[in-house]
This record gives C-alpha cells, sequence and structure tokens, in this order.
C-alpha cells in the first residue's frame, strides 16, 4: 500500500476505541447523577481516546472555531456538559486487544505528566496544553493498530525480535511511522498546531516550527517516561535525547534532579489511576 | 411582538364560524370575518398568531392574497391554518403558502388540539442569532419582564467584549465571528453549569450578551467566564501577537498604536436591593455597570451597589 492510500484509510477514522479498564471506570462516571464538568474533566485527561474525541469536536467547524483549542479543560467548558456526557456515551473499545496497548496507555499518560512537569519548569503559560500534547503524542500507534491490526502486530513483533525500534519496525513494515499517521489524523480533526507538531515531530523535534518549545518538551517527556520504566511505548530501550533538545530546554542539572524526582512521585499516583479496582 | 392568544376565523360560512367558536372556546380570543380582505387591516394592526381561513370553495384571489400575506416577512410568525372541504384535493404546496390543513369533517375531533399545540410551537420557536444560536432581543426583553411581572429576584448580568474591533480590523470579521461564537458557548455553559434550571442567555447582537441568574450565583459564575476568557483568548490569536500580548498597527495618522488582547467586561444589577418594574430600566442599570467596569483596565465585573435611592 502505498502512502496516499494509507493516509486516506487513516483519515477515514471517525473515533478511536478506548482499553476495557477505562471503559468500566467512565461508565461508572458517565452514570452519576450529578457530576460536575471538573470532575468529568479529571477522569477524561487519563486518556488519550477520550481527549482526542473531546477535541475533535470541540475543534469541528459546527462550533464555529476549528483549529483553536488545544486545552482539555477548555475543551470542556466550550461544548459544555450534556455534549461531553452524550459523547462519552458513544465510547467503545478495542475489539482485538493487543497486551501492547495497554502498556501504550500507561506510556501516554506517564508522557502527559512528564511534558506537564517539565512545561512547568521551563514556566510555559499553559502547561495543560503541553500535557495535551504528551498523552495524544502516540496516536499514531493507536491509528495503526486499529486500521492495520495485523500488519501492526509484525511490525511490534519485529521490533521485539529484531532488537530495533519501533519507529524502523514501522517503517520496514509500512515506509511511514506512528509520527506521520498521528500527524494526518491530528490535521483531519482539526487539532490546533501546537498539537499537531509535537504529535508529527516528536522523534524529530528539530523539524517543528510553530512551536519548537512544546514539540521539544514533548520528545524529551517521551524519553522520561521510557526511562522511568512507565507503561511500554513498543521498544525495550531508551532513545537518546536530541541534541537540539538539550539546547532549547536548557536544564540545569538540579531542574533535572527536580523533574525527575516530581515525576516519580506524579507515576506512582498514576499508577493508582490505571489499576485502581473501580 | 405578537398576539399569541388570538386567531383570526375567515369564513363566509356563518356555520363554519360559529362551530369553530364552540370548539376553541376558552382556548383563545376569537375574531371573525367574512373575507380575508377585509381582515388585512386588523392583522397588520394587531399581530395575531394564527389564521383560520376556510378555503372550501376554491377562489385564486383569496389563495394569493394569502400568499402574499405569508411572504410579508413583518407577519413571518403568522401560522396559517386552511380549512379544506373534504373533497378537497390537496394542491401543489408551493402555490399556497400555509402551515397547517384540516379537514371539515375533522374539526370537531381535532381542530383545538391542532391550535394549541400551533400556539406552543409559535412558542417554542423563538428568533435565535445566527451566529451563537442564543435567542435574540424580544425573548431577552420576555424573559426579563416575565421575572418581573412575577416578582422573582434575580440578577441581570450584561457582558460585552473590550478591544473587540481592532482584533476585527488586524485579522478580518470571519475571525471576529470565530471569537463570538466562542464567548456565546462559553458564556451559556458556565452559566448551565452552575445553575442548570430557570437561568438565561440571550445575544443582543454585535459582542453584547445578557444573562439572567439567581442573584447569589451571578458574581462567582462572572468572575469564572472572566477567568476562562482570559486563558482561551490567545489562542484566537496568532503566534506572533500571542507571544506579544497585543497587537500592533498603524492608524491614518501614522501614529503606532498598540492594542491590549480582547477582555471582557461584565456589568450586573440585582432587583433585591432597588425595585424595577420595567425591563428597561434594569437593562439600563446592568448597561450602565458595564460601562464602568469597561474603565477598568483587563476583565472585569461590576455590581451595582449603591443605595437603592430612588432609580
Amino acid at each position: 500500500m502505498d502512502s496516499r492510500e494509507m493516509r486516506s484509510q487513516i483519515e477515514n477514522i471517525d473515533t478511536l476505541p478506548t482499553i476495557p479498564s477505562i471503559l468500566r471506570k467512565l461508565l461508572a462516571v458517565i452514570e452519576k447523577p450529578k457530576i460536575s464538568i471538573n470532575e468529568i474533566g479529571n477522569f477524561i485527561a487519563n486518556d488519550p481516546v477520550l481527549t482526542s474525541r473531546v477535541l475533535k469536536v470541540v475543534n469541528s467547524p459546527i462550533y464555529g472555531f476549528p483549529g483553536r483549542i488545544s486545552s482539555l479543560n477548555q475543551a470542556l467548558i466550550l461544548l459544555g456538559l450534556n455534549v461531553v456526557r452524550g459523547m462519552l456515551l458513544g465510547v467503545s473499545v478495542f475489539e482485538a486487544m493487543q497486551k501492547t496497548m495497554v502498556g501504550l496507555w500507561e506510556h501516554s499518560l506517564g508522557c502527559a505528566i512528564a511534558a506537564r512537569i517539565i512545561a512547568k519548569k521551563k514556566g510555559l503559560k499553559e502547561p495543560e496544553e503541553v500535557s495535551v500534547a504528551g498523552l495524544l503524542h502516540d496516536i499514531g500507534k493507536l491509528v495503526m493498530g486499529l486500521k492495520f491490526p495485523e500488519e501492526y502486530g509484525l511490525a511490534i513483533a519485529e521490533a521485539q525480535k529484531g532488537h530495533i525500534f519501533m519507529l524502523d519496525a514501522e517503517k520496514n513494515q509500512f515506509n511511514i511511522s506512528h509520527a506521520d499517521a498521528g500527524g494526518w489524523i491530528a490535521l483531519k480533526w482539526n487539532f490546533p498546531q501546537n498539537l499537531v507538531e509535537p504529535i508529527e515531530y516528536h522523534h524529530k523535534p528539530h523539524l517543528s516550527k510553530v512551536v519548537p518549545l512544546q514539540t521539544a518538551i514533548v520528545h524529551f517527556a517521551d524519553v522520561l517516561t521510557r526511562a522511568a520504566g512507565f507503561g511500554f511505548s513498543g521498544d525495550n530501550f531508551v532513545p537518546a535525547v536530541h541534541p537540539s533538545v538539550w539546547q532549547l530546554l536548557d536544564l540545569s542539572d538540579e531542574d533535572l534532579k527536580d523533574i525527575v524526582s516530581e515525576l516519580e512521585d506524579s507515576l506512582g499516583q498514576a499508577e493508582d489511576f490505571l489499576f485502581a479496582d473501580e | 411582538m405578537s398576539d399569541s392568544k388570538t386567531v383570526v376565523v375567515i369564513s363566509r360560512d356563518q356555520v363554519l364560524t360559529s362551530l369553530i367558536s364552540k370548539f376553541l372556546k376558552g382556548l383563545c380570543q376569537i375574531v371573525e370575518f367574512a373575507t380575508l380582505g377585509s381582515s388585512l387591516d386588523y392583522i397588520y394592526g394587531s399581530n395575531p398568531a394564527i389564521l383560520l381561513i376556510d378555503i372550501t370553495s376554491d377562489d385564486p384571489t383569496v389563495v394569493s392574497m394569502l400568499n402574499d400575506l405569508k411572504s410579508d416577512p413583518v407577519l413571518g410568525h403568522l401560522s396559517v391554518f386552511a380549512v379544506f372541504g373534504d373533497s378537497f384535493v390537496v394542491p401543489g404546496w408551493d402555490n399556497l403558502l400555509i402551515d397547517d390543513y384540516i379537514k371539515r369533517s375533522s374539526l370537531e375531533a381535532e381542530i383545538r388540539s391542532r391550535i394549541e399545540l400551533s400556539m406552543q410551537r409559535a412558542e417554542r420557536t423563538i428568533e435565535v442569532n445566527p451566529l451563537t444560536g442564543l435567542p435574540g432581543n424580544i425573548q431577552i426583553t420576555k424573559q426579563i419582564q416575565k421575572r418581573l411581572g412575577a416578582g422573582d429576584q434575580f440578577a441581570l448580568a450584561y457582558a460585552d467584549l473590550d478591544f473587540f474591533k481592532p482584533y476585527n480590523d488586524r485579522y478580518g470579521f470571519s475571525r471576529g465571528d470565530e471569537v463570538l461564537k466562542m464567548l456565546g458557548r462559553l458564556i451559556l455553559n458556565t452559566v448551565k453549569d452552575r445553575q442548570p434550571h430557570s437561568s438565561f442567555v440571550g445575544h443582543v447582537g454585535g459582542d453584547d450578551i445578557v444573562f439572567i441568574m439567581d442573584c447569589d450565583a451571578v458574581e462567582e459564575t462572572s468572575g469564572k467566564i472572566i477567568g476562562y476568557f482570559d486563558r482561551i483568548i490567545p489562542t484566537f490569536y496568532d503566534i506572533e501577537d500571542r507571544t506579544k500580548g497585543c497587537i500592533e498597527s498603524t492608524d491614518r495618522e501614522g501614529q503606532k498604536k498598540v492594542y491590549p488582547l480582547i477582555g471582557i467586561s461584565i456589568g450586573i444589577v440585582c432587583n433585591d436591593r432597588k425595585h424595577f418594574a420595567h425591563y428597561g430600566e434594569m437593562a439600563e442599570v446592568a448597561s450602565e455597570m458595564k460601562r464602568f467596569a469597561k474603565t477598568v483596565k483587563g476583565s472585569c465585573f461590576k455590581v451595582d451597589k449603591r443605595n437603592p435611592s430612588r432609580v
């Protein structure tokens, strides 16, 4: 399949399914008769699929301001409780669950947390937007796993057996990577550039033009989360941090120490969320 | 505003009109005319909600008069019911501009509930602002007056944007419309989140939006609206302006001008301290407070806390 055909198939995806444990918790959340938008927001913020769904709707032309909203909280305020609740009722789960999927969920959540910590350290005005970019950075993996489950399974196996990076295994199998696929779907869903670029360039952060700092943060957060051993991104080893990112972030040893220690604390809490029985 | 309780009945048939009067008794006021021509003066003068017209005989002048009536925007709300004879064959609807019809044989069984439903439908279909989908001035007036009439205690808030014009000048009106759509959604959801029932949000026009809530909820909600708005608005600017935090432009005299990002000013008035008999008085105070809020730099709200001397 050539990449044009792949792109059009990927762009046809309307919604992504989530993992079963999230869906079970989700149903408990929506059934609460008196739930506030904040409560729903705190829940959605832990799941890349639910977050992408909300952002897709709020950035659709129907609401009249496409490509503007990249913060989950802002999206929820603009959509309103009824819309969000209705939207969540339609969420489904992956039919063929691959074991790696759950690992990917943890990895995404871990990256979101790390991105927020780094963004705060760098004094960004809206750390939540960077956190969303971290949560969604691997959305291309979900997209490819959903659309081409068999071939993607082969790529995963190749990465495991051949001791190569997932990124290279994807390219061997598809000629494109999850970063390309994620960028396509993010564009198709009218996501703002400050989400599209970190998704598309989190492995090539030096190519980001509009939001290089946010992209660098997501890149670094991705590496840190792998190094912390939280979740499973598909790779057994940790890639190097891109030299441009060290330069751009300009973090002191002290900064790094703070970031790592805060990350360890926060990841512990995230683990509780994902694995606690509802 | 239309007179929602009046039905104009037009027929030469005395038996028919007296039957209709009997069936609709107590539901509405009925004004009878023998011909459409003789009723026009009344229709244009008093704006009834429903016109019930007997078209048992196929009279082309009646049809063309009816069509003229329906295509006049002033009478856009007027709902026209035709009464057809039982052998009547439905014509092409393009040539007969009516809203509903009823056959003579089913008058007794149906006319009362059909007219009732039509009145309710008219209540429900309200003019909305095409940009935000929020109800417009007629509804706003009604909502305020209804509460004043019932002696309810409530707060009226009047919001508009600061430095919206420089934004429009810089990015064009369609980008400006995006901001207004966002503003409408933002205020609606923030108000409804705090007070789902008996609150109201309406769009006066342009960047003016009003909302009605309980007095003890309005300040907290206004604070939230301002907080959300100030966080969201930077994303509506291009990255250079967002980073600078302002718009720079040159006016006609070649002077460099710097405009801050769009802010929001809200004026609030409650009727718990002051008595208002008429919506106009209350709207005036809210708008006065909004002008006061606009004199303050940045987004803010101002509540009328002046002593309840005479207004």
